[in-house]
């Protein structure tokens, strides 16, 4: 929204005051201000002409060749092709080389039916000034020819442009008036009435139109209307113009052009219809009926529905309320009479029709705030009283029908000094509030020590100012919240806790960058459709997004490791080695989460249900050539759980239903990790081939020395709700330990982790540890056996181990073996 | 004899200060120790003097044995301290040459500026807490203040889920749930993920993240606001830094602020940085937390992450957030 400072002054006394200061004060005290912006600048080389001498031109009917003084002390023959040009007029004049203000192009010395013409006498539209083109532009001037334009015309001003999402919640800042009395508090200065300088008799019988309001769902709190007749439809005066163009508005007609510019003058839209063109004539405003439509006056056809608010006439709609008016009831050429409609309507209503139409306008734009009704009536008195100098010879045929019978209760609030001082944190006395409040048009009532019972004016009472924190917001911006010093508040008595998901987060992703050596990726919570469909991720269920960014962002994700594999394949076009993971969120939306009941504005209590939520570490070892990274990425995955101090009690494959769950893993590669309780905390493994396939990284299918792809996922939650392992202090061995190898030759389907067991079962106290450092498959080995190569450490806390001790030690081993059928090699 | 043993001892210590390495000092212990070594001899030739004179003479061979054994010695340390000395002179040994690739790891950047963020608010006391993104309707938007008809709710461009929750368009849900959580008094932050239906460029993500703050107690003030928003800023930025506040409306606030930074990148510009919301807690959202806004006030604020650390590290490109460009990722393996 853009002020003009020359509007600002019609209402208070800026003269003495920097722009640069009013925006920064503004900005401080009441609304953000974007920039500055001083109009004229195009007018600055403009100059006063005066025409010597005017006759027709030789070849042209419609031309004049006239000989203009521009103070340069040199006549130059110009070619003009207005019919007002006139011998003796002092005339805006734009030299050759000096920039048309209307489109910034310089202008070129011309010829004009064979004669030259050394210059431009201009018309308003051409200075910019308004759309006026009928003829130039001739001046109500003395002035020396030469003499700048802007010195004879008060044609500069400064454009003050005001951020408005800042000013959302502020109804009566919708106008230069609402601003013009922030300005006065803020400068300490009188603020004009809004009506100030006008006189108004308006009649108290004639010419009316009926109104009739369907006031059920309360979408209109007031309509006013008042006929005017003897109309003459023509421009509206120069300064009336000027000021729209300064702010970015058309001229167009006199009435339209009124109502316009009290839209920006006091922030209320009004409407003029042509009243000969009203059926009845009469006025209901009502909601639309189904199946009815309007074509608007921008010439387009808008189906209706029942949440619509619409002005009819006796033949059907003529409005859209408060967002725009019907094309075939429009102020145009020819137009007599008029009914000017201000009204104010319900800001819900018309939010919901302008967003349901996409059709946002000025008028909306002030309505959805919750306007004023009060300003209804002042704004359509100021249209007549404005009508005399804007249309002369209009006429008030009637009184101002106002059918609602609004008035203002006003409304109070209690505010107490020491709050406010609490709050803000500086002592405020009553002196200062009253400085700060009553300027803008509160009124303060003592009730008891400290204490007021403040009536709110109409204009800040539709939602702006309900509650005493409100009150204190206006002494604190009006005190300015850079003045207030700042203080430390009190010590904590008591510490709060990090939340213990958030820690183990922090623990997870500190060990998994800095110890596995992992990059931490971002990815979006929505899964892209086409990597669900590429990875066959489709059939699951999810969460959906009803009004997505795009049409392929719709899904919210299950699970983080698909997204992360998604991240894999563009990396490989600059290197051969990724290693990456991702901690997040998933939703499965069949399995219910947090449930609460709530209970809405009127009193139903309704429940709610968030899908289940799940925490996630996702990791993945991906590289081309070499051995494939799976028993890489398993150590990381032991590295983190030891890390965290979390044991699992037993590791397996997947079921077949975890498989079905985890469709980009290989279902008999990959070791799921499991709680005493049975709680899954994650799992290990190969990414499935078709996966891999489907992610073009075929390279890393599993045969040989080609790389490979293998990935994890831990469960955060699950981590925190399983057992920690308390670290315990072991003493350091006195006794050296002694290490044997141990081959165990068994068939493929026996697991290592069982062997293990065995070699801690022939001596628990003697092993202190092992380790298998190779599974050898192949030559020299009987088909379908494998070789499990294994060290221990044996030792004892009393004695150092003697050869008997490790000869009885593989004679359990031995026993076992035979049990088990396998066989100890070498 | 005794002249043959001078001459001998003589030349053995000649022989021994000039051998110039380890070999030839081997050679000349040899040649007059050895087995056949001249002091050998002469020692085995004691026989042929006169019985009276041996053991003198005996003597004198011996201790020149001794002396030229330490000789010997001194010169061999020597010797071998020197071969040493040159072998160290390097071979082609290149400085300048880089060790082998280590391979490590990296935080993300927004996981790195939230910790820094976490560090600086637990040393003033407040916790840190988290909340779901999936969220309900009342957490987001009635609990804080926003009606079903306020346009706050088009403005922030909600991501609406068909079974009725939302994606949170901010990190504030959190301020309720803390609040119903562990009462007041109440140092509370939440970092988080956040989404908004906005069109995506070079500066707007739909997808951002939040560091939510929230301060409960006794007669907390717009003053205190002022005194941790400076102190959080100064430790972030790492030097004093001047703050304004100025309104700002947000309707779970009231009254509500906008804070700007000046000289935000400390190059001394003059120049103020609107850089994050806040303002005291509205007594609709202390009461829909379950505190009685006559006994507790309280401030609220809001820190966008994504700008923190575009302006840190001078990124130009929001998008490059999200994804996983190592080429990207890597340059913040800084610890």
């Amino acid at each position: 929204m853009l002020l003009s400072l020359r509007w600002l002054s019609r209402y208070v006394d800026l003269s003495d005051l920097d722009a640069t200061r009013i925006a920064d004060d503004l900005t401080m005290a009441t609304a953000e201000v974007d920039g500055l912006e001083v109009s004229g600048e195009a007018l600055r080389e403009i100059v006063v002409g005066h025409v010597v001498e005017c006759g027709k031109h030789p070849d042209a009917d419609k031309l004049s060749l006239t000989k203009i003084d521009d103070g340069s002390g040199e006549l130059l023959q110009v070619v003009c092709g207005a019919p007002n040009v006139a011998q003796g007029q002092r005339i805006a004049f734009c030299r050759v080389g000096v920039n048309v203000p209307v489109d910034g192009k310089k202008l070129k010395k011309g010829k004009i039916r064979g004669l030259e013409s050394l210059g431009m006498i201009c018309s308003a539209r051409e200075l910019g000034l308004s759309e006026d083109h009928t003829g130039i532009l001739v001046l109500d001037t003395e002035a020396a020819p030469g003499t700048r334009l802007t010195d004879v015309l008060p044609l500069s001003d400064t454009l003050i442009e005001i951020d408005n999402k800042s000013v959302t919640h502020r109804p009566d800042l919708w106008g230069h008036y609402g601003f013009a009395r922030e300005l006065a508090a803020i400068y300490e200065r009188p603020l004009k009435d809004a009506l100030e300088g006008l006189s108004l008799d308006v009649p108290t019988r004639g010419d009316t139109v009926p109104i009739a309001i369907d006031a059920s769902r309360g979408a209109c709190s007031r309509y006013c209307g008042v006929v005017i007749r003897d109309v003459v439809i023509g421009p509206s005066p120069d300064w009336m113009q000027q000021l729209l163009v300064a702010i970015g508005a058309r001229p167009r007609n006199n009435i339209v052009d009124l109502t316009n510019w009290l839209q920006f003058d006091l922030g209320q839209p009004t409407h003029a219809f042509d009243l000969d063109r009203l059926a009845g004539p009469r006025i209901d405003v009502r909601f639309a009926n189904e199946g009815e439509s309007i074509t608007t006056l921008d010439g387009q056809a808008r189906a209706l529905t029942t949440s619509d608010l619409l002005i009819c006439d006796g033949n059907g709609p003529v409005a859209l309320a408060g967002v725009m008016g019907g094309e075939g009831s429009m102020v145009e050429e020819g137009t007599t009479s008029v009914l000017l409609e201000s009204a104010n309507f319900d800001a819900a209503t018309v939010r919901r029709t302008s967003m349901r139409l996409g059709l946002r306008t000025d008028s909306s734009a002030r309505f959805e705030k919750s306007l004023d009704p009060a300003l209804a009536e002042l704004t359509a008195r100021k249209f007549l009283a404005m009508l005399p100098e804007v249309a002369p010879g209009a006429r008030v045929a009637g009184p101002i029908v106002d059918p609602a019978s609004w008035a203002y209760e006003p409304r109070h609030v209690h505010l107490r000094l020491p709050r406010v001082s609490s709050l803000l944190g500086v002592a405020i006395d009553e002196s200062a509030a009253r400085g700060f409040l009553e300027p803008l048009g509160f009124t303060l009532r003592e009730k008891g020590y400290e204490s007021f019972d403040v009536t709110i004016p109409s204009w800040r009472a539709t939602k702006d100012i309900a509650i005493e924190e409100d009150l204190v917001e206006e002494i604190g911006r009006c005190f300015r919240y850079d003045a207030i010093e700042p203080v430390a508040p009190r010590a904590p008595v008591d510490a709060l806790h990090r939340d213990p998901e958030l820690a183990l987060d922090e623990r997870v992703r500190t060990v998994c960058a800095y110890d596995l050596g992992l990059h931490e990726v971002y990815n979006y919570s929505f899964l892209d459709d086409a990597l669900c469909e590429r990875l066959g991720l489709a059939g699951f269920s999810y969460v959906q997004v009803t009004n997505a960014i795009a049409s392929h962002l719709s899904r919210v994700r299950r699970d983080v490791l698909p997204s992360l594999l998604g991240s894999v394949t563009d990396n490989f076009r600059s290197r051969d080695d990724v290693a990456l993971f991702e901690v997040g969120n998933g939703y499965r939306p069949e399995s219910p989460g947090e449930a609460r009941a709530f209970s809405s504005a009127d009193g139903d209590a309704h429940e709610r249900v968030l899908p289940l939520e799940v925490h996630q570490l996702a990791a993945l070892r991906v590289v081309r050539g070499g051995e494939h990274p799976y028993r890489r990425l398993r150590g990381d995955f032991e590295t983190l759980l030891a890390r965290l101090g979390v044991n699992a009690a037993d590791v397996r494959v997947p079921t077949s239903e975890e498989a079905s769950t985890l469709p980009w893993m290989h279902p008999a590669r990959t070791a799921v990790f499991v709680t005493k309780a049975g709680e899954v905390l994650g799992y290990v493994g190969d990414v499935h081939p078709r996966t891999v396939r489907a992610l073009d990284l075929d390279f890393a299918v599993r045969k040989g020395p080609t790389g490979g792809a293998a990935a994890c996922c831990l469960d955060l939650r699950a981590c925190l709700a399983a057992p920690v392992v308390a670290l315990r202090y072991v003493p350091v061995p006195r006794f050296p330990s002694q290490p044997v190898d141990l081959a165990f030759l068994v068939d493929d389907a026996v697991r290592a982790g069982d062997v293990g067991r065995l070699i801690e079962d022939a001596n628990p106290k003697f092993v202190r540890r092992h380790q298998l450092f190779e599974v050898y498959r192949g030559k020299g080995l009987p088909d379908g056996k494998k070789s499990l190569n294994f060290r221990v450490e044996l030792g004892s806390d009393k004695r150092t181990l003697n050869a008997e001790d490790e000869e009885r030690y593989l004679d359990r081993i031995r026993n076992l073996c035979r049990e088990r059928g396998f066989e100890l090699r070498g | 004899m005794e002249d043959q043993l001078r001459s001998i001892v003589d030349r053995a210590h000649e022989a021994a200060r000039t051998a110039s390495d380890v070999a030839a000092l081997a050679a000349v212990e040899s040649s007059f120790l050895g087995k056949k070594g001249e002091l050998t001899l002469l020692l085995r030739g004691l026989g042929a003097l006169p019985k009276e004179e041996r053991p003198a003479f005996g003597k004198l061979v011996n201790e020149a044995k001794v002396r030229l054994e330490e000789l010997l010695a001194d010169r061999s340390r020597d010797l071998e301290s020197v071969a040493l000395e040159a072998a160290l002179g390097g071979d082609g040994f290149d400085p300048t040459e880089p060790g082998l690739e280590v391979s490590h790891g990296s935080l993300h950047p927004i996981t790195q500026i939230t910790r820094e963020l976490v560090r600086v608010f637990e040393g003033l006391g407040f916790a840190a807490a988290r909340g779901p993104e999936v969220e309900f309707e009342h957490f987001n938007f009635d609990a804080l203040n926003i009606p079903a008809s306020h346009p706050a709710r088009d403005t922030q461009d909600t991501f609406w889920l068909s079974d009725g929750n939302l994606l949170r368009t901010h990190t504030s849900p959190v301020q309720v749930r803390a609040m119903e959580r562990f009462g007041a008094p109440l140092r509370v932050i939440a970092p988080g993920r956040c989404f908004r239906n906005e069109a995506v460029d070079a500066t707007h993500e739909h997808t951002f993240y939040q560091m939510e703050g929230l301060m409960i107690d006794r007669d907390i003030s717009v003053a205190n606001l002022i005194h941790v928003m400076k102190t959080c800023l100064r430790e972030i930025l790492g030097r004093e830094v001047r703050i304004r506040l100025r309104p700002g409306f947000f309707p779970f606030v009231e009254p509500g602020f906008e804070l700007d930074v000046h000289d935000p990148f400390g190059t001394g510009e003059d120049r103020w940085l609107e850089l994050l919301p806040c303002g005291m807690v509205h007594p609709n959202v202390l009461r829909a937390g379950g505190l009685d806004p006559e006994e507790w006030t309280g401030f609220a604020f809001g820190l966008g992450l994504q700008r923190l650390v575009m302006i840190r590290y001078g990124i130009t490109d929001i998008r490059d957030f999200t994804g996983g460009d190592l080429r990207f990722l890597e340059q913040f393996g800084r610890v």
